[in-house]
């Protein structure tokens, strides 16, 4: 009887470890799905951002066309600075 | 049924027209979804913890389970610091998660699907988490856009994009949630209208892809409201603990 016990009880560790396996990839991957979903906004939103600050100052200083291009491509690298930082902290949070 | 797709996210006006110093504060479609969805947190967390039974009952659990994820998250991404702050990501999240939600029933109304909304929820969060970091740190904290181990000569470039890339942060939260409830809403009501134009005989593939669809919007939606959440308790944390 007391086999029978030690296998039941053996059962029930390897179980609930198999179970807690399968919860923490299903976690994982609405976590991936998650930042997928923000590294696309990230990179678009600076470059909108950087657009419409070189448009206000362009109005501003009546410098029409210079600074909406030279924010538009500031906004451009701040987008992949973006990116890039949110990369990073995914590789952190992996490891 | 509306045949046009986008007709469903039209705000309209329930019952009388409020108008106070010219602004319209009438009561609207948009907020009857947003009063049901607070109406109904509060009932679920009421009668979640009413009974505080050591085995619980299923509504127990589940607003015991939504308390354990949030404390989870906040503690994951911000630190013991940011405990404070529960109470705000706690409402933000579960009021963005029932909106989402609510507006996957048939006839209901997304209220997150508008980028003003979402907008208000960012620019909330942006002002208050930049007052928060210029309460703890002082002046110390415009330290964020000037990063550390940079040569002098580029430091106003480098500057001058860390700038923009903190201004993008509410620009970026708030267009993602607004951008994917509403594409995903619309997406369901053109489906929905091939299925009606199609008939009997080629009805059906659209009618699966829909059904198909229905379950990847509902976990778009879960996953939206998360997003939001957990971005909030990054720039939380960001305010909260400045090293760079």
């Amino acid at each position: 009887m007391s086999d029978l016990e030690d296998l039941k009880t053996r059962l029930k560790i390897a179980k609930s470890k198999l179970q807690n396996k399968n919860l923490k990839k299903a976690d994982k991957k609405g976590v991936f799905l998650g930042n997928a979903f923000k590294l696309g906004t990230e990179l678009v939103a600076a470059v909108a951002v950087g657009t419409i600050i070189g448009f206000i100052l362009d109005n501003w200083f009546g410098t029409k066309p210079i600074l909406i291009i030279v924010f538009f491509l500031f906004g451009a690298a701040a987008g992949i600075v973006n990116v890039f930082k949110a990369a990073k902290k995914m590789q952190g949070d992996g490891n | 049924m509306a045949a046009n797709p986008m007709q469903q996210f039209e705000v309209h006006r329930i019952g009388p027209e409020i108008k106070i110093s010219g602004i319209d504060l009438s009561f609207t479609n948009s907020s009857l979804f947003m009063t049901i969805s607070a109406v109904l947190i509060t009932a679920l967390l009421l009668f979640g913890t009413r009974e505080k039974k050591l085995v619980p009952s299923k509504i127990q659990l589940m607003s015991e389970m939504l308390y354990n994820f949030i404390a989870k998250m906040i503690s994951d991404t911000a630190g013991k610091k940011a405990k404070p702050y529960f109470p705000f990501i706690f409402s933000l999240f579960i009021f963005i998660l029932f909106c989402n939600m609510i507006g996957m029933l048939p006839y209901s109304f997304t209220v997150t699907s508008h980028i003003i909304v979402t907008l208000t929820f960012a620019i909330f969060i942006f002002i208050g988490v930049t007052i928060l970091g210029f309460v703890i740190h002082g002046f110390k904290y415009l330290k964020i856009f000037v990063p550390s181990g940079v040569p002098i000569v580029l430091l106003p470039i480098i500057t001058i994009i860390e700038i923009i890339s903190y201004l993008s942060r509410p620009v970026s939260l708030s267009v993602r949630l607004f951008a994917n409830m509403m594409a995903g809403h619309t997406m369901l009501k053109v489906f929905g209208g091939f299925v009606i134009s199609l008939g009997l005989i080629g009805g059906w593939l659209p009618l699966s892809f829909s059904v198909a669809l229905t379950g990847l919007e509902i976990l778009v939606a879960f996953l939206q409201a998360y997003v939001f959440a957990i971005l909030t308790c990054i720039y939380l944390n960001d305010a909260l603990n400045l090293h760079h």
